[in-house]
């Protein structure tokens, strides 16, 4: 039997309160006190970044991880909206409410590492379009906007009800954009490190790298998708069946071997064999991010252990995890110089943070509309409890 | 099912459609070429010329391990005066061939600490040493004093040029709590008594070559060791007297006064920073060696004139204010002869005296005791004197490292009929050394001739002792610890070796 | 357009006198800090110091031990990474080939300073509000036909200004006849070329240079990316167009055939 907690509700709006909100909240404040620090003093004080490492953990974490984190929803939009996979339909508004947070979340934590964050604009109207990054930056902001749009879909059921009918005739076309965008800017994180080749260890750098980017941001998606279902479900109560969950990893799975392909033919071509077991500290590292974050997965997912919620649950954290480690990777491990960083305590508090804001943000979300469970179930829903307001 | 449309086609459309016009328009601003920061710099550094002078000079190289120099940047103006003295003075920079090998070539003159107009090149400091010697119980600290700060420390503290304070400076000495305060007159008239005592050798032996070098100026030593190594068989073996004093100090002293030689602590005020490059040189530990510590040195801490000053003002002691007092003895009796080491052209007076002595067993004559040829700022003197019993003397005398050049070409070109030479580095010879009050930058020869004068003044307010072998404590000396000049034990204590440095520079040809 | 200048450090006249540094810090007036010395070993690029004369030990093909001044600074690359990285075009290469900083525009993102091959741009890490510090060329006396301010000072003529091509021709002569220079000139082809060339009579391994860089500038690997992208996205975006029409279309077949509505 579920537990009960305590509801707080303000003005029609609902936040239920659990320990583990608590804790959130106080990590959240405590980020937030920092963040005032760091736009004060500036660097110093707050992290550990110096000449010799100018990018560290929020480039790395916040920004190059979360994209891809946060990106899970467009291969879900990919398949529900083109592809018309109907029987994915069901997980679609939980994986954009999570894209759109996880890109916000991005944008505060770049804001907070960029050093003028008052000419955060400039790239808007002075061009730098040599740049991958002035791509990057585009796309994501358009792309952000898209979703925020998306959103008003979801948000436009309870709240300026006028403006739903507008919003839903626009969808289809925004949800073709919001699908030509993360394809760009996905890939284009990776393609910001073709600059870094003299000064990248070879296994992590290569002309394919946008590519293998775009492919790891697909099929962490489906990885994403689960951990975020088995978290509602552990909330909510409420399940996704396994089987869709398996069916959506299996085709993540699929692009995970395709992307296991090329990066062997990469490193065979480039006769990089050498490296790879080399016993150095970055062959190592590649060894680890390749064998416990892709082949392990790829097996397990289309072993049997998969039709079971613990087998899915394991793929997605290996999945997730080995895509954790593939940007840092790229950030710290290629480009290792003596004098090693390690983020420091204020800088991982700040990201800790922003995450514990985007769970909040989320359960708040879920819990005031209609996100979990398929698209007729939520309008059925509003046509039912139309003032009332209960769980 | 979901609600129909309400809205037409049409409007759907025209509502995008204008609001791709209005986004486009905004966006296309970002299209023009210029840069939308403007066409001008920002900030003004990069329109105006900062601090930069209208005409800049290049400056000297220093290396970051040079033991007597060193520079704060902030301070240079790049004026180049630098490279002027250290050029047309010294002939050092510039002397050598592109590309250098593990040393930048310096002869540790401090020159350019005189020339530099903004103060951003001085000696490279050791007050703290000293400071931490004095606050430590367990050393005895003792001081020699050389006879050119004698008669410039005054300056720093307002007084004219020239002004004589050795009695003030051995009363300020004494007020930092030094346990001795003695003098490097002394040891100056020790050289001599070596010095004289080599020349005649060389004379009448007929081993080693004349003319004979004087090797008291550690910047000119290592000129010598750059640029004419093959010249080393006629620079005297003789150390100078700052080295003679501190082997001395820590054998004889030491062991009259029943003190550990390792529990003495050297210090000597010098008007050179040389000096400070000089003491460290790792031959110069023969008190140690007598020992069994090489790592003893013979003088642990040299200071110039300016940082005494700087020591004395940090402790509140104004010179102006002092009684005179007395040097210590036993190492603290000089003669006139002494005294006037520090003047170019006095090494040479008071070796002659005592020569003339050595040779005639009589006291030199009056113009020996004022022997106006070797005297004054030409910058190659030339001087004879007949010694009866032996014939004509004939000596040189140079100060500034270019004229030393002159004296060597003529030698090469057998143009030099001297048998001995007096070399300075510093125009003036020490009285106006790198480490002196900066009284006029650059120094002038009217702040030189006013400290020579008073040396020479010095030396004649010493009633009856013009001439080293005239110095008691001296004879004292010799009689209890070093036996003779040039015996075993001076050869030992007082006599040093050169080092090949020819290989660290690619020396131009003259 | 303007020739791109450049200038060609023969690392065999440089005695390490550091008066380049000094006058980098008066023109541009950038405080000085003995925490971080200009000159000498271990002497570093920071934030204030926009040249250093780094001393190094070297031997030379001869056997011989000996010390090397290496001047570093930014070395205004022909096809600029750190240009080509900034996404607010706070980097511009101007008509004089200087590759130069426009505070204004920047945001801060310091996606220059991982782009450098040669790790030249800084970045003002004690501030509140930082900016990138480089070397400017001296980009106003460019124009007015000067030369940079530590071109200027040098006493021993270790550096000489001119047009870049010109500069390299002359490196290769000087090269060329004399036998105690090592037959490489450091900029000539490293990563695309560079403006400011080095020519020496030591290893440049042994001087600190990185020398495992290739001909091609990075720039060609982002540029051939750029171009793809505006072609796949409207590719890409047609086809999602062309699938989502035609699975609609299938789902509304199908719908007909049997019930109204998707099942779940």
């Amino acid at each position: 039997m579920k537990k009960t907690y305590k509801q707080l509700e303000l003005l029609g709006w609902k936040f239920t309160l659990t320990p583990m909100r608590f804790v959130l909240t106080a990590l959240l404040l405590g980020s937030l006190a920092v963040i005032l620090v760091r736009m004060v003093t500036g660097y110093h004080f707050v992290t550990n970044l110096s000449d010799e490492t100018p990018w560290g953990f929020w480039i790395s974490f916040d920004v190059m991880v979360g994209v891809a984190l946060a990106g899970g929803g467009y291969g879900t939009t990919l398949l529900v909206h083109t592809f018309e996979k109907e029987k994915y339909r069901v997980v679609a508004r939980s994986a954009l409410v999570t894209s759109l947070f996880g890109y916000l979340l991005v944008m505060a934590g770049l804001f907070l590492d960029i050093g003028q964050w008052y000419n955060f604009w400039r790239p808007f109207v002075s061009w730098g379009h040599s740049s991958v990054l002035f791509e990057v930056f585009w796309c994501i902001s358009i792309y952000t906007t898209i979703l925020s749009l998306e959103f008003c879909d979801i948000l436009t059921e309870r709240v300026a009800k006028k403006m739903h009918h507008w919003v839903i005739k626009a969808l289809p076309v925004l949800l073709i954009i919001g699908l030509v965008f993360p394809m760009m800017h996905q890939s284009s994180l990776g393609g910001l490190f073709l600059l870094f080749k003299t000064k990248m260890y070879p296994l992590w750098w290569s002309e394919l790298l946008p590519l293998y980017f775009l492919l790891s941001s697909f099929f962490v998606g489906s990885a994403m998708v689960c951990i975020e279902t088995e978290l509602a479900r552990r909330a909510y109560g409420h399940a996704i069946e396994v089987s869709i969950l398996k069916r959506f990893c299996r085709v993540g799975g699929r692009v995970m071997a395709a992307y296991l392909l090329l990066k062997i033919v990469d490193v065979t071509v480039k006769g990089q064999w050498g490296y790879v077991f080399a016993n150095t500290m970055q062959s190592n590292l590649y060894l680890v991010e390749i064998l416990l974050g892709i082949v392990l997965p790829i097996l397990l997912v289309f072993s049997p252990a998969v039709n079971k919620r613990w087998g899915l649950l394991l793929y997605a954290l290996l999945t997730v995890g080995g895509i954790i480690m593939n940007r840092m990777n790229c950030v710290f491990t290629a480009m290792y110089k003596s004098g090693a960083y390690f983020p420091s305590v204020w800088e991982i508090l700040v990201s800790v943070g922003l995450i514990a804001a985007g769970c909040l943000v989320y359960c708040f979300i879920v819990e005031n509309f209609h996100v979990i469970g398929d698209s007729r179930a939520v309008h059925r829903r509003v046509q039912k409890d139309l003032g009332s307001g209960h769980d | 099912m979901i609600v129909e449309d309400k809205v037409s086609r049409r409007s759907f459309l025209k509502l995008i459609g204008s609001a791709g016009v209005v986004g486009t328009g905004l966006v296309a601003s970002g299209c023009s070429g210029d840069q939308a920061g403007g066409k001008g710099w920002m900030p003004s550094q990069y329109e105006n010329k900062g601090n930069y002078a209208a005409k800049v000079k290049g400056r000297i190289a220093i290396d970051e391990d040079n033991p007597s120099i060193m520079r704060d940047d902030a301070k240079c103006i790049l004026c180049g005066q630098c490279i002027e003295v250290c050029k047309n003075t010294m002939s050092v920079y510039g002397s050598y061939n592109l590309p250098i090998k593990k040393e930048t070539p310096c002869v540790n003159c401090g020159q350019c600490v005189l020339w530099c107009p903004s103060g951003a090149i001085t000696e490279r400091t050791d007050i703290d040493k000293v400071e931490a010697a004095l606050a430590d119980s367990d050393k005895y600290v003792i001081v020699q004093t050389a006879p050119a700060t004698k008669v410039a420390l005054g300056e720093e503290f307002g007084m004219e040029p020239g002004e004589i304070v050795e009695g003030k400076q051995v009363a300020a000495l004494k007020a930092l709590g030094f346990n001795a305060v003695l003098d490097t007159c002394f040891s100056a008239d020790l050289t001599i008594m070596e010095e004289a005592a080599e020349v005649l050798h060389r004379v009448v032996s007929g081993k080693e070559p004349l003319p004979q070098f004087t090797s008291c100026c550690p910047g000119w030593v290592k000129f010598c060791e750059y640029y004419y190594p093959e010249m080393f068989d006629h620079l005297s073996t003789c150390k100078s007297p700052q080295q003679m004093f501190g082997a001395v100090a820590k054998t004889y002293y030491a062991k009259k006064l029943g003190l550990e030689p390792g529990k003495i602590v050297s210090v000597a005020i010098m008007p050179c920073t040389a000096k400070k490059y000089e003491a460290a040189r790792p031959e110069m530990n023969a008190a140690g060696r007598e020992y069994g510590q090489d790592s003893v040195r013979d003088v642990d801490i040299v200071l110039t004139t300016r940082e005494l000053a700087q020591l004395l003002k940090k402790n509140k002691l104004d010179l102006n204010g002092l009684t005179d007092e007395r040097y210590d003895s036993i190492l603290g009796e000089s003669t006139g002869a002494g005294k006037i080491f520090g003047a170019t052209g006095g090494v040479t007076e008071a070796a002659v005296r005592t020569l003339y002595y050595y040779v005639t067993k009589q006291t030199p004559p009056e113009t020996l005791l004022e022997w106006q040829s070797v005297r004054g700022l030409d910058g190659v003197k030339e001087a004879t004197i007949n010694i009866p019993g032996a014939g004509t003397l004939q000596v040189a005398v140079c100060h500034g490292l270019k004229n030393a050049r002159t004296i060597m070409k003529r030698l090469k070109s057998k143009d030099a009929p001297w048998q001995f030479i007096e070399f300075m580095a510093c125009p003036g010879g020490c009285i106006g050394g790198g480490g002196q009050p900066r009284s006029a930058v650059p120094p002038t020869d009217e702040v030189r001739k006013a400290r020579m004068k008073s040396l020479y003044q010095l030396d004649k307010a010493k009633s009856g002792k013009h001439a080293s072998y005239e110095n008691a404590e001296i004879q004292a000396l010799y009689e209890n610890d070093l036996g003779k000049p040039l015996g075993e034990r001076a050869e030992k204590l007082l006599h040093t070796q050169y080092t090949d440095r020819s290989r660290l520079l690619s020396a131009k040809k003259e | 357009m303007a020739q791109d200048k450049g200038v060609l450090i023969d690392l065999t006249k440089c005695i390490g006198c550091g008066s380049c540094t000094v006058a980098c810090k008066l023109w541009n007036k950038v405080e000085f800090n003995e925490k971080a010395p200009m000159v000498g070993t271990g002497a570093k690029l920071n934030d204030k110091n926009w040249t250093v004369v780094e001393r190094r030990e070297a031997v030379t093909r001869q056997g011989e031990p000996v010390y090397r001044y290496v001047k570093q600074q930014c070395m205004h690359c022909k096809d600029p990474a750190c240009v080509s990285a900034c996404f607010s075009r706070a980097l511009q290469k101007d008509e004089n080939g200087a590759v130069v900083y426009y505070p204004d525009l920047c945001v801060g993102c310091r996606y220059c300073m991982v782009a450098c091959p040669f790790d030249v741009p800084k970045y003002e890490w004690e501030k509140a509000l930082p900016l990138v510090a480089k070397c400017q060329m001296c980009a106003t006396r460019l124009a007015k036909g000067a030369s940079p301010a530590c071109v200027d000072v040098c006493p021993t003529g270790a550096m000489t200004f001119g047009n870049s091509d010109e500069l390299l021709q002359t490196a290769k002569s000087i090269v060329a006849n004399d036998n105690k220079y090592i037959k490489h000139i450091y900029g000539a082809k490293e990563i695309g070329g560079t403006n400011w060339l080095y020519i020496s009579d030591v290893n440049f391994v042994e001087l600190g240079f990185k020398t495992d860089m290739e001909d091609v500038s990075p720039v060609t690997y982002t540029r051939g990316l750029l171009s793809a992208v505006p072609f796949l996205a409207v590719t890409w975006g047609v086809f999602l167009t062309a699938m989502a029409l035609y699975s609609r279309r299938r789902r509304k077949l199908e719908g007909k055939k049997g019930d109204s509505d998707d099942e779940e």
